[in-house]
């Protein structure tokens, strides 16, 4: 999996949004805000890595258990992929 | 023809005379323009199509003009913002909703009730502009249908958003809540880069300006509901 090019991630004030540019607004014109751990995921998902390489940052990173960091990155990708925030 | 807007020089090739009659007062002679707008013929054409009915080719044209404006702007740390700004005593206050709700009504309010201390700066599309960590609201000629606006700069003190409510009320917002309510009035630039720029002058944005929402009906006293509640804010 890899993010795709057409969507920014910024912190605006306390917050962090993902917003599609461009062409990618035809499918997304919308505002996708994240926490910190999402903005970690957003953030890991700039090079091609499984869905096992992330949870292993993100377990690596935070104080979660595998098994809760595959359900929530998993839910996450969902999203990335619906608005087609993912490029493969 | 020559126009000068948030302290810029904008250089504009116009085809039809609509913009140069639209940008009476703002017109200015310089050497040097911070930026070039040539908008091409298929975006008139396109904008024209999908217009209104009764819009003519120049009005599309100059809906393209600003829309071009809006994509160079961020690189000078502006950007265009959809509000009905109003300056009152001084200092500018942004109304910000989606259309129909009433922007205009609002400040029509504060201009009958404050009388000469008030003036619309402009109200519908102004440009935000950072001068140092002072955020400016500046008039331009893309001021709504009902062309309120004038040629003037002003410190923006506060930035509202608002909503019909039977009783008139108004308390601070977070930046979670403005972040969704800012995301609406913003144009977003095509460009990963400028794009990027804006969301940097957004955060800078809600981290300098107190953000609030506004509860009101058409009554006169919402206007004092409102101008009181954010000059308790500045003050706190």
């Amino acid at each position: 999996m890899i993010r795709s090019n057409l969507f920014i991630k910024r912190k605006i004030g306390t917050q962090f949004v993902i917003v599609a540019i461009g062409e990618a607004t035809k499918r997304f014109n919308g505002m996708i805000t994240v926490n910190e751990t999402g903005s970690f995921i957003w953030d890991q998902l700039e090079k091609d890595i499984t869905l096992d390489e992330l949870v292993n940052a993100v377990t690596a990173e935070y104080e979660v258990d595998a098994d809760t960091a595959r359900a929530d990155a998993g839910r996450f990708i969902e999203t990335l992929k619906e608005v087609g925030a993912l490029a493969q | 023809m020559k126009i000068r807007i948030a302290e810029l020089n904008i250089e504009i090739q116009n085809r039809y005379p609509y913009t140069a009659r639209q940008c009476v007062g703002y017109e200015a002679e310089f050497d040097r323009a911070d930026i070039t707008v040539c908008v091409p013929i298929e975006d008139v054409k396109r904008e024209f199509e999908r217009s209104v009915e009764g819009c003519s080719p120049g009005y599309a044209e100059f809906i393209c003009i600003y829309r071009a404006i809006a994509r160079e702007l961020p690189r000078f740390g502006a950007f265009v913002f959809h509000a009905s700004v109003v300056e009152c005593d001084g200092r500018a206050y942004a109304f910000t909703a989606t259309s129909g709700t009433g922007k205009s009504t609002h400040t029509a309010l504060w201009l009958q009730e404050f009388g000469a201390r008030a003036r619309i700066i402009n109200g519908d599309k102004p440009i935000f502009r950072f001068f140092g960590d002072t955020l400016y609201a500046c008039g331009t000629p893309w001021c709504g249908k009902e062309r309120q606006g004038c040629n003037a700069v002003s410190p923006l003190a506060a930035l509202c958003f608002l909503e019909r409510d039977t009783v008139n009320r108004i308390a601070p917002i977070d930046d979670a809540e403005a972040v969704k309510h800012l995301f609406h009035q913003i144009f977003i630039p095509e460009s990963i880069e400028a794009a990027g720029l804006l969301f940097d002058l957004l955060d800078r944005t809600v981290r300098n300006i107190p953000t609030y929402l506004l509860g009101c009906n058409i009554s006169p006293e919402a206007a004092h509901v409102a101008y009181r509640g954010m000059q308790r804010g500045e003050n706190e």
